[in-house]
């Protein structure tokens, strides 16, 4: 009886802290901004409650289907940049030479540097007077590509998609390589054996064996493109004119720079659902592709 | 494989069609390489650039900037460190990031130990609270969490970073130190426990020392994220006494400095502590990174 009661009490005491710290700053702020999504609030003074107002706004508002785009943008190049080019590099780093090694570390370090430290750097290479992008087409003689290469609004979301794919291919390869070395080496002789080789070992034998992982690494992308934020910050702020707003960055503007805290609440739930939508149609999809 | 579909091709055609064979894979071989080669210098090219850069005068910075610097002007890193009020900010990174460090280990090593091997009511809603939380995507708290920090009175202090930064901690550090208890076997625990040592002795004593490789790398993936974090910082510190590394930098990204090389030193320094840890811990940092990015 005595041990029981000790054991009861340890788990109670041992679980609390971590339980309720996580409860309140990871949990609870989710039914918070559902709930401050329906007033009216400047921060100060009082809450006035206005039904679906902000949702209504916020969808109303361009500018927030604009920065949907956007994320959609960089969905696009995470999913059709990061993972061929992952897969591509697990497919010849797969022996793990010393040389191989070097490589793969070299593809992971940017994770390892703060999102500040590499928008400084690529605004800095996109800079149109100074920036090494314009320096290096000089040197090539094609001087008249040089650009603004963050000021136009064409191709400002391209150019930031960049260092998104830059920044976070080393996780995908290290996924890839993981899932190619559990492939059973019986599996690639009996390949030879049949004489496939090349492409055709990739697509017959190779890609469905690692299915599942391209498949998490797709909603990764998916789910990632909501988490890009600082670059934004530090690069353009979603400028020129919303060009490159994100959900995330036009959550930050439309909020914590006009003070209007509802209306930020209700964003960050709209963030919230779009984010489970879109992981979940993606599984779905994935799903039915395999039938 | 390479080798073994080689010996196949030997017992198959003979030893002509063998070196002809051996010697086009050579070169193939020899060619990825070269590309692996240029990709990793393409892909390190920013970093070495910014290296480059910062030992550089502004002058050479745009009329050079590819080649080496004429003279390596080491003063740059002085200058920048008291332009950008660096001190400052690296202890009050030190400081929120060694503090949130303790506290996340502490609290999930704990978590983690009972959720691993207690069964009690429960514990599965909690597994799943756990796990539900890394799906939120984390700056769709920042004004929920603004909020509600700011209602507690904990705004623009220590606090309202290293409570944030180990409440979102804590689900991938239990994950990791969970998988690693489950392939320790009982065995000691029960001796021990048979020998009188209460249960917070067998945590203490027994479960820390043990699961000190996973704790190890909690610790590096915890710090990298700490001491990189922006939006967090960026929100809930406004005073500049408490700034951390990444706001204090962000000052260098308005374009309101001109000073390409002190910009450039800055971000070498800020970066360095981060570089250094990962040359030391490569595969700690990659696999932990790729699991935590799944999980999370």
């Amino acid at each position: 009886m005595r041990a029981w009661t000790n054991k009861r009490s340890f788990i109670t005491a041992g679980l609390t802290p971590a339980l309720v710290l996580y409860t309140i700053f990871v949990i609870i702020p989710i039914f918070w901004s559902a709930y401050y999504g329906f007033f009216d609030w400047k921060g100060i003074g009082a809450a006035r409650f206005i039904g679906l107002d902000n949702f209504v706004e916020a969808l109303k508002d361009s500018v927030f289907w604009l920065s949907l785009r956007n994320n959609m943008i960089v969905v696009v190049a995470s999913v059709f940049g990061q993972v061929p080019i992952a897969l591509l590099l697990a497919l010849l780093l797969k022996r793990g030479t010393w040389f191989q090694r070097f490589v793969r570390s070299a593809v992971f370090m940017p994770m390892v540097l703060s999102s500040v430290v590499i928008g400084i750097i690529w605004s800095n290479i996109y800079h149109p007077q100074t920036g090494l992008l314009n320096a290096a087409l000089s040197a090539v003689g094609l001087e008249e590509w040089r650009r603004a290469w963050l000021s136009e609004p064409g191709i400002a979301m391209w150019m930031i998609a960049i260092p998104i794919v830059w920044n976070y291919i080393g996780p995908y390869l290290i996924m890839f390589l993981a899932a190619l070395h559990s492939i059973p080496s019986e599996m690639d002789d009996a390949a030879h054996l049949d004489g496939a080789t090349g492409l055709r070992k990739l697509g017959f034998i190779t890609l469905p064996l690692i299915w599942d992982t391209l498949k998490v690494t797709i909603v990764l992308c998916i789910s990632g493109s909501l988490k890009a934020f600082d670059l934004i910050y530090v690069m353009t702020n979603g400028g020129p004119a919303h060009a490159t707003e994100l959900l995330a960055s036009y959550m930050y503007n439309s909020t914590f720079t006009v003070y209007r805290f509802g209306y930020g609440s209700a964003v960050s739930t709209l963030i919230v659902i779009i984010s489970l939508l879109m992981v979940a149609g993606s599984q779905w999809l994935m799903k039915k592709e395999q039938r | 494989m390479k080798s073994s579909s080689a010996a196949a091709a030997v017992r198959a055609r003979g030893p002509y069609q063998m070196s002809v064979r051996r010697w086009k894979e050579h070169i193939t071989r020899f060619c990825v390489s070269c590309g692996l080669a240029v990709y990793a210098v393409v892909t390190l090219y920013p970093l070495i650039w910014l290296y480059l850069s910062a030992f550089k005068t502004n002058e050479e910075f745009y009329a050079h900037p590819f080649g080496l610097p004429q003279s390596w002007q080491w003063s740059n890193f002085a200058r920048a460190w008291e332009v950008s009020g660096m001190g400052l900010s690296m202890l009050n990174s030190f400081i929120v990031t060694t503090l949130s460090l303790a506290l996340t280990l502490l609290l999930g090593a704990l978590a983690a130990y009972i959720l691993a091997r207690f069964t009690f009511r429960g514990r599965a809603f909690i597994h799943l609270l756990f796990v539900l939380g890394m799906l939120i995507p984390i700056h769709s708290t920042l004004v929920p969490l603004f909020m509600m920090m700011n209602q507690m009175g904990i705004l623009n202090t220590y606090a309202a970073l290293i409570l944030p930064y180990t409440a979102f901690e804590l689900p991938i550090a239990i994950f990791i130190v969970a998988a690693y208890l489950a392939n320790i076997p009982k065995e000691m625990e029960e001796a021990a426990l048979v020998d009188g040592c209460g249960y917070t002795g067998i945590f203490t004593r027994i479960m820390l020392p043990v699961s000190l490789p996973a704790l190890a790398t909690v610790a590096i993936l915890g710090f990298l994220r700490f001491w990189n974090d922006f939006a967090f910082a960026l929100v809930f510190i406004n005073s500049p006494a408490l700034k951390t590394l990444p706001l204090s930098l962000s000052v260098f990204a308005t374009g309101y400095s001109t000073d390409y090389k002190l910009t450039m030193a800055a971000l070498g320094m800020a970066a360095l502590p981060t570089i250094v840890i990962y040359i030391l811990f490569q595969e700690q940092v990659m696999k932990g990174m790729a699991a935590g990015a799944v999980k999370g």
